[in-house]
């Protein structure tokens, strides 16, 4: 339990956690596009803090191509989940809603990262279902702007 | 009108899909290069986007001060839980066991967005909230 992913898990919920309310009030104020551009600025105000140690040119191509990707998915997520919060979904739903990516993920681990899926993720997996059923099935009904 | 035809069921949808590509590219990305230079290089990625958006809409802004001031913070901690994100990948656990975990946070935003939004939920919807927890909590065993 004291394993260093968990505790930096655990500082990601903290922060994607505190962030879903803050992307619903800014979506209130602002559309989808500006709070997303603004979002860069915010995420833009880190990079001096983070710039240490060797040039990005001393790691392979490979993986800052990865790393590009994965701030164009980033970008992408956040749009595609403001877009939502500002077409009317409640941070209550929508938050939870996207966050059953890990699905895909499980799914996709396989063959990509060569892990496997045990008895017990599966049932993880129909019990995710489960809960997006549930959790959009009551949506329509007393569907409100905070 | 029911769930299905609303647009931000399909956002959402859509916004699941994209984070399981960052999932991936992070898990990839974040073998090689430690949590702050995944950040500082991904940030070139997350402004490219934002640039397309930007030129997308004409070059226009809502320069509403509360809205930036939001927006702004909304990007910081964005950028500060996937600082967190990437340094938990290379804690080495695997993909499944990280992804799951750390994609608990609706739970802490669904409690935030009751306080301080008033926002309600259904019973049907808090037995989905207790699956989406157990499913969690299986996924990361």
């Amino acid at each position: 339990m004291h394993a260093s992913w968990l505790w930096f898990s655990l500082l990601v919920l903290l922060f994607w956690g505190t962030l879903g309310i803050v992307q619903k009030v800014t979506t209130n104020i602002i559309s989808a596009e500006s709070a997303l551009i603004w979002s860069v600025i915010g995420f833009l105000v880190l990079q001096p803090l983070l710039y240490g140690g060797p040039s990005p040119l001393h790691y392979t191509s490979h993986a800052l191509a990865w790393a590009l990707l994965n701030g164009v998915f980033n970008g992408l997520g956040a749009w595609t989940l403001m877009a939502a919060m500002s077409a009317g979904g409640k941070a209550s739903l929508v938050m939870p809603i996207t966050a059953m990516y890990p699905l895909l993920v499980v799914l996709v681990a396989p063959a990509i990262f060569h892990e496997s899926i045990t008895r017990l993720q599966a049932a993880g997996v129909a019990c995710a279902m489960i809960s997006v059923i549930l959790i959009s099935s009551d949506a329509s009904h007393g569907h409100s702007q905070p | 009108m029911t769930t299905l035809k609303q647009k931000w069921f399909w956002y959402s949808i859509a916004s699941a899909f994209c984070w399981a590509g960052f999932a991936i590219t992070a898990r990839f990305g974040s073998t090689e290069l430690p949590a702050n230079m995944m950040q500082f290089v991904a940030a070139f990625g997350f402004l490219a986007f934002g640039l397309v958006l930007f030129a997308a809409r004409g070059f226009r802004l809502e320069l509403n001060r509360r809205g930036a001031l939001y927006g702004t913070i909304a990007g910081m901690l964005l950028g500060a839980g996937g600082l967190a994100l990437y340094a938990a990948y290379r804690g080495g656990a695997n993909t499944a066991v990280v992804t799951t975990a750390t994609s608990l946070y609706p739970m802490f935003t669904v409690v935030l967005a009751v306080a301080f939004l008033h926002e309600r939920i259904t019973f049907r919807q808090s037995i989905g909230m207790v699956f989406a927890v157990a499913a969690i909590v299986i996924l990361s065993f």
